[in-house]
């Protein structure tokens, strides 16, 4: 290739890089824009991507269409209705429920998945630490632990997998009340 | 369509549309795409959006509009919003009711003119005055010199300085008097031969297409907006292939400039001026009408534009990257 060939051709593949990067660069600043349009809601509210609230169990279950499974025990220790109902319609969807005691402090959370014995949705119970954790009557694969809580306290949490749906039942309360209210999910009472 | 799946496409079909037509405007000036045709080729892209690409998403990939694709995989959700509430409603509510009602405005804005226009009565052919003879003679020149058919002309013997065409299927060139009077030879044919670039492109049945996509898109304002910068530059490109083929640009220049003055800039008659909606908006469409003409006589006074090289590659490759980007916006 003759000389101004050569520098004609380099000119042209530095315009087309030139070009592409330029793309690459509105593309990109256009993507985190929207990133940073989808997070603004959830900063709003203070609630991580994707986990939604409801103000009743009746919208938690229009939200997530199922029928959510309620203990039909449920100890005069703790308030009903729950205080929060916050869910995630991904993977089937999941729902957990957070109910105050009587003196006010959050001491119980229930927490279901609606379609699936899959995992519950990431972000819907506060992270807690297990110290330890051992086989629970519940049924094949249930467990009992004893788990740390954000406040600094031990709670006791059940989990376990019943009708199609995993459960996780946690509470500061004695551990005779938690485990029968998480039979009478199933309408065994004990 | 459930009434749910109908609002997702229309909110799908604005956002995809602003974000397409602010994405290809930006690539525009940054890589200072200047020659008209391919102005029109970049906003044509983002206009496709929301009539075909929308749809087409729709149609092919239901499943962006599952629970799992929204949560997962989606860069952008717009229902999101709609868990922040305003009176009562979600903020996607709210915006979707005020993207429609800016559209709908938009769109009469330029319909009810338009529609009142067709109602008027037909002008009359150019009488055997020297005036007539006048505007014959320049719009053969004009012909010859763009290389097509004399069309029809039509001719209004009063009233203001008018000089456009219309007809999608008996394309026609009206001239008023006043514009006779007003130009001078130079100016007359440049100001034809623009007119004849319009039929060349078959500029009067693409606005009326362009039309019936506003009319499908009623609810997208960025469809609109979209639209109406397609005929700006509709009118740029009209302008080149006018003045490169009297070869005379400052005398197209003068001349719109000259029929600009002659009616003031304005857009409606002034009875419709002292409307409530009309008088709000008059003066930001007369400022930027005056910009347009202005910006469209700066062009002229400098050299034709340079095409951009290698733009159907470019067009490719934002069309591809824009399907990669918005594929996961729902």
């Amino acid at each position: 290739m003759s000389e101004p060939g050569v520098t004609a051709a380099r000119r042209a593949a530095s315009e087309g890089l030139r070009a592409l990067w330029t793309l690459a660069l509105v593309l990109v600043g256009t993507a985190a824009l929207l990133w940073a349009l989808d997070a603004v809601p959830g900063w709003l509210r203070g609630e991580p991507r994707g986990v939604r609230r409801a103000s009743t169990v009746e919208e938690a279950e229009r939200q997530l269409r199922a029928r959510l499974m309620l203990p039909a025990y449920f100890p005069d220790t703790y308030r009903w209705p729950p205080k929060a109902i916050r869910l995630t319609r991904d993977e089937g969807g999941s729902v957990a429920l957070a109910f105050d005691a009587r003196d006010g402090t959050p001491s119980l959370f229930l927490a279901e998945t609606v379609g699936g014995t899959g995992p519950l949705g990431a972000g819907l119970l506060p992270e807690a630490a297990v110290i330890q954790q051992q086989r629970a009557g519940l049924g094949e694969g249930s467990t009992l632990s004893r788990i740390v809580g954000e406040d600094g306290t031990l709670w006791n949490q059940l989990e376990w997998t019943a009708g199609g749906r995993h459960f996780v039942l946690r509470g500061r309360g004695p551990l005779e009340g938690l485990t029968r209210m998480a039979r009478s999910i199933h309408g065994v009472v004990r | 369509m459930a009434a749910a799946r109908w609002v997702d496409f229309a909110g799908q079909a604005i956002f995809h549309t602003l974000v397409a037509a602010l994405v290809i405007e930006a690539l525009v000036r940054l890589w200072g795409v200047r020659a008209p045709s391919q102005r029109m080729g970049f906003r044509l892209l983002a206009l496709a959006w929301p009539l075909l690409v929308v749809p087409t998403l729709f149609l092919l990939f239901p499943q962006r509009e599952g629970e799992a694709f929204r949560e997962g995989q989606a860069l952008f959700s717009a229902r999101r919003w709609d868990d922040v509430t305003f009176l009562g409603a979600g903020l996607y509510a709210w915006w979707i009711t005020g993207m429609a009602l800016a559209g709908l405005a938009l769109l009469l804005l330029d319909l009810v003119p338009l529609l009142r226009s067709r109602a008027a009565a037909p002008p009359p052919l150019p009488p055997a005055t020297p005036e007539g003879e006048r505007v014959r003679g320049a719009l053969g020149e004009a012909a010859r010199a763009l290389g097509m058919r004399v069309p029809p002309l039509a001719y209004f013997p009063a009233g203001p300085a008018v000089l456009y065409c219309t007809g999608a299927r008996r394309p026609v060139v009206v001239v008023s008097r006043a514009a006779v009077d007003l130009l001078d030879d130079a100016e007359l044919r440049g100001a034809l031969a623009h007119e004849l670039a319009h039929l060349e492109h078959r500029d009067p049945a693409l606005s009326w297409a362009l039309m019936g996509a506003r009319g499908l898109m009623w609810f997208n304002p960025g469809a609109q907006v979209l639209v109406r910068a397609l005929a700006r530059d509709a009118e740029r490109l009209a302008d080149e292939r006018g003045a490169a083929a009297t070869g005379d640009r400052l005398a197209l220049a003068s001349a719109l400039l000259k029929l600009y003055r002659a009616t003031g800039g304005s857009y409606e008659a002034p009875a419709d001026r002292a409307r409530p909606l009309f008088s709000s908006l008059a003066e930001p469409i007369a400022r930027a009408r005056a910009h347009d003409i202005e910006l469209r006589c700066r062009a002229l006074l400098g050299p034709r534009p340079e095409p951009l090289r290698v733009s159907l590659l470019r067009l490719a490759a934002v069309g591809a990257g824009l399907f990669l980007l918005l594929f996961h916006v729902v």
